[in-house]
């Protein structure tokens, strides 16, 4: 069942338009030029997804060759808001893997390039946890976000 | 909530037909059992092949009996290459030459993976899922180096098989 409009002052913010906007090309760009990367080597994504030492050769191959189309049609989706919810939490879940695989590889003490825009890669460290934080929030409040005038 | 569920399929859905059709020469590939020791594409990579423990012995023993231009580098870290490494190693650690100064310090890298007189290379890494290996390797055939060979078993069968073994330089 669909929540219903938001109590009056609690998000004058999240409704405003050009706002969610402003988010949803940050967001969704962000996704695109990850995602585009990463299709044009799935091979190289496929070895950054290895470094984390998590997931077994198969997993490995067959994430580098789907999940990049997954970032590049939620991206693309978030920025023209077409399904613009559903696209807001895939990227949402997606922020929520890539945070706990970093954290996990810091845990571990795995020393890895992130893999997260191929070869403009960096390192998977706080910071990278920092950044995916800041697009989850984002991507978080496209999602809970009711746009004045508009159903979805 | 049903829309919302409708969209999560269709973006998963396209995702699957776009990739499948996009990838379709590479998953034929892995299907047929490439990619199995790492993922490179040796038909890319033309001067790397990966090679058992049994022909490491055999590089390291031609090396000790003076073969030249045949070189032995461990891609770990500076600590793990201290702690015992393959006798006559060169320590080259992935991440210093990737981390070291600044994005543009293309030249040092240039410098730390320049191995003058070595024509046939051996790389290592730490072993199991361990990637440094290849990832050091495709920067050095990028070089130009042409005979670059990734002991996949890495420092982990090389030890366990009770081989010579080198601390600290």
């Amino acid at each position: 069942m669909e929540c219903g409009r938001p109590p009056r002052g609690k998000s004058a913010v999240i409704r405003n338009r050009w706002l969610l906007l402003f988010l949803r090309i940050i967001v969704g760009g962000v996704f695109i030029w990850a995602g585009a990367l990463k299709i044009a080597d799935p091979l190289a994504f496929a070895q950054s997804i290895k470094n984390y030492q998590v997931f077994p050769n198969a997993l490995a191959f067959l994430i580098a060759v789907f999940l990049p189309w997954v970032e590049v049609l939620s991206g693309a989706f978030l920025m023209i808001g077409f399904y613009r919810r559903s696209s807001a939490l895939l990227i949402s879940l997606l922020l929520i893997g890539f945070i706990g695989l970093v954290a996990l590889a810091l845990a571990r003490g795995v020393d890895t390039s992130c893999g997260c825009f191929g070869s403009f890669s960096r390192r998977a460290d706080l910071s990278l946890i920092l950044t995916d934080a800041v697009l989850l929030v984002f991507a978080l409040v496209v999602f809970f976000a009711r746009p004045s005038g508009q159903s979805d | 909530m049903r829309r919302l569920i409708r969209g999560v399929l269709v973006i998963l859905v396209l995702s699957v037909v776009l990739g499948t059709i996009v990838n379709f020469p590479l998953i034929r590939r892995f299907a047929a059992g490439e990619f199995k020791q790492g993922f490179v594409d040796l038909r890319e990579y033309e001067g790397i092949r990966f090679i058992t423990l049994a022909e490491t012995e055999d590089l390291f023993a031609r090396r000790m009996q003076g073969a030249e231009g045949l070189l032995f580098v461990d891609s770990r870290s500076l600590e793990d290459f201290a702690a015992g490494h393959i006798p006559g190693a060169l320590s080259i650690p992935l991440e210093e030459v990737q981390h070291s100064g600044k994005p543009e310090a293309g030249q040092d890298w240039g410098r730390m993976i320049d191995f003058p007189g070595a024509q046939v290379l051996v790389i290592y890494c730490e072993g199991g899922d361990c990637q440094t290996s290849i990832s050091l390797a495709k920067l050095i055939h990028d070089r130009g180096y042409q005979d670059i060979r990734i002991f996949s078993g890495g420092w982990a069968e090389w030890s366990a098989a009770g081989l010579p073994e080198e601390k600290a330089q």
